[in-house]
């Protein structure tokens, strides 16, 4: 659906300096996936989702939408372009001139869609999709936050767009808000078929509805994968960092000189890390039944990364060399990655 | 003060063609200088439509024309407004330096009320790929509606008080009363009565203004 090729931006600093805003970008996204891309403030990620709809202008390199180089698009072929890509931002952006139907008629208005008893069909569709049907009079000024993203989506999906691109869409909300949409949008990727690429610097709003996630630090992607195995086994540091801030996941990044009580420890440092439907099984109280092992349970987690259960717990094993490796190869056998830790 | 000194049907008449030069030049000010605005705004750096040279080249006649003091003005405008309308005299004669005073001032007024209309809004319009002209008068506009208006109101008081000083060159309206009668044949009655009209016409316009601003303001 989208493929990013050696993907460049320079800025020309205040200063005369050139600053490398993304350096060779690759990436490809699927259809009808949820892609995540992470990073910090100043990472790249605003200037990188902006190339997908050419508000921003790469230097060099391509993105391919449907196998099409939109980089090399006419005037007429880019407004085509970004009638079929959606986008929903931080500030909402709304035009406060005009109601909140208004706002969501507006892009169908102004793109050519002459029938008026259509459009407003359409209008009256958006609004009960996004849950406003009795708000579409008033003006954006008289709507919580999480009601202007919610006319911001409607408004982003009014020419039925196949991608939707949001621009940190829940980094201006409260948690609650943030959930309810990051809610919404993942109805609309089900239900549509959407393709939806979002950047955030929020790791829960990855984990809660990202299939995959890139992780951008310096204008490089410097990690990319599935949000499961990129938050349960992060390798660079940044995702680490990251990863370690989000208190729930803090056990994947976990430093063993920070346990409470290290100089006591007697034993082996483990972490156990599980993905999938083994996470509800009793697997870990089985192997323990059976093996000469003493096992005490530091810190750990079980919860689920959009809809994949994981769990990942931090054990201290104690016992003879054997038997622990006895322990080990079970573990394995039941496909539980395990982790020395020391 | 024995304000029975006072031709009242004179004052009147005089306040009528204030308000005749004022509408007319006013109309004709926004006719001008709203285009002039907007073209300054999508030109300037970073803009909708970037254009360097032109964006240059208006900045500096507007410049210009702003940094003549509109006495001069008035003066050097005599021979193109005789050509434009056939006199230099009188209410006509004096809305050609009126607008050519003004509608560098307000187009200016316009500019910055554009800029003011936060970029943001303008760039989900172009993500939704609408095109430029569209978003201008679609979407720029409507949301700088109460900035505009406001850029009215004050030009329109900047042009009643211009309007007076045409008195100078034989312009007309209550300024040419307050010059003919006030000054130069000494009744102070009509100099206080004119100068009072004038007070009272300005804090309308504003008045009406600010309303205006108030009703059409959504934020």
């Amino acid at each position: 659906m989208i493929r990013i090729e050696n993907l460049r931006k320079t800025y020309r600093a205040a200063d005369g300096r050139e600053v490398e805003a993304l350096a060779d970008i690759e990436l490809e996204i699927g259809a009808g996936e949820v892609f995540g891309i992470i990073g910090r403030s100043g990472a790249g990620k605003s200037t990188l989702i902006r190339t997908l709809n050419l508000l921003e202008r790469p230097d060099a390199g391509r993105v391919l939408i449907d196998g099409e180089d939109i980089t090399h698009l006419d005037s007429e072929g880019l407004y085509a372009l970004r009638r079929r890509v959606g986008m929903i931002f931080q500030h909402f952006n709304l035009l406060n001139a005009k109601t909140v139907a208004d706002n969501i008629d507006w892009p169908l208005k102004a793109t050519g869609h002459a029938n008026a008893a259509e459009r407003a069909a359409r209008v009256k569709e958006l609004l009960a999709l996004v849950g406003l049907s009795e708000q579409g009079h008033k003006y954006p000024s008289q709507l919580s936050g999480g009601q202007k993203q919610r006319v911001g989506i409607a408004r982003a999906l009014a020419n039925r767009p196949q991608i939707l691109l949001c621009d940190e869409a829940t980094s201006a909300l409260d948690p609650e808000t943030t959930q309810s949409i990051l809610k919404l949008l993942l109805d609309i990727n089900r239900q549509l078929g959407l393709t939806i690429v979002l950047i955030t610097h929020e790791m829960q709003v990855i984990r809660t509805i990202c299939d995959r996630v890139a992780v951008i630090d310096g204008g490089r992607i410097v990690e990319a994968g599935k949000v499961v195995d990129v938050f349960l086994h992060p390798q660079h540091p940044v995702t680490r960092s990251m990863v370690a801030q989000s208190d729930a996941l803090a056990a994947a990044s976990f430093d063993p000189a920070h346990v409470y009580m290290k100089d006591k420890l007697r034993g082996r440092l483990v972490r156990l890390t599980y993905i999938g439907d083994v996470t509800y099984q009793p697997i870990l109280s089985r192997i323990m039944a059976g093996a000469k092992v003493q096992v005490t349970i530091l810190q750990g987690e079980v919860s689920s990364i959009k809809d994949v259960p994981f769990g990942q717990l931090l054990l201290e094993l104690e016992g003879g060399e054997d038997d622990i490796r006895e322990v080990f190869a079970e573990l394995d056998r039941h496909q539980i990655h395990h982790e020395v830790l020391q | 003060m024995d304000l029975s000194v006072i031709d009242w049907g004179d004052i009147w008449l005089a306040t009528w063609e204030t308000l005749v030069m004022t509408g007319v030049s006013l109309f004709f000010t926004i006719l001008l200088g709203l285009p002039l605005g907007i073209l300054l705004f999508v030109t300037a750096k970073r803009q909708l439509l970037e254009q360097g040279l032109v964006y240059t080249v208006l900045s500096f006649v507007v410049n210009v024309l702003r940094s003549v003091p509109f006495l001069i003005l008035l003066i050097v405008m005599i021979p193109v407004t005789v050509i434009l309308i056939g006199t230099s005299l009188g209410v006509e004669g004096a809305i050609p330096p009126l607008v050519v005073g003004t509608a560098p001032f307000f187009a200016r007024l316009v500019e910055n009320v554009l800029r003011e209309v936060d970029r943001g809004v303008i760039e989900a319009c172009q993500a939704m790929g609408i095109r430029t002209a569209r978003i201008i008068f679609g979407a720029l506009l409507p949301e700088a509606l109460p900035g505009l208006i406001a850029a009215v109101t004050v030009t329109a008081i900047t042009l009643m008080s211009y309007a007076a000083m045409s008195g100078v060159i034989g312009g007309g309206g209550l300024g040419d009363l307050a010059i003919r009668f006030g000054y130069q044949r000494f009744q102070t009655e009509v100099m206080v009565i004119t100068v009072a009209l004038l007070v009272v016409l300005v804090q309308i316009i504003q008045y009406s203004g600010d309303r205006l601003v108030l009703y059409f303001t959504r934020k």
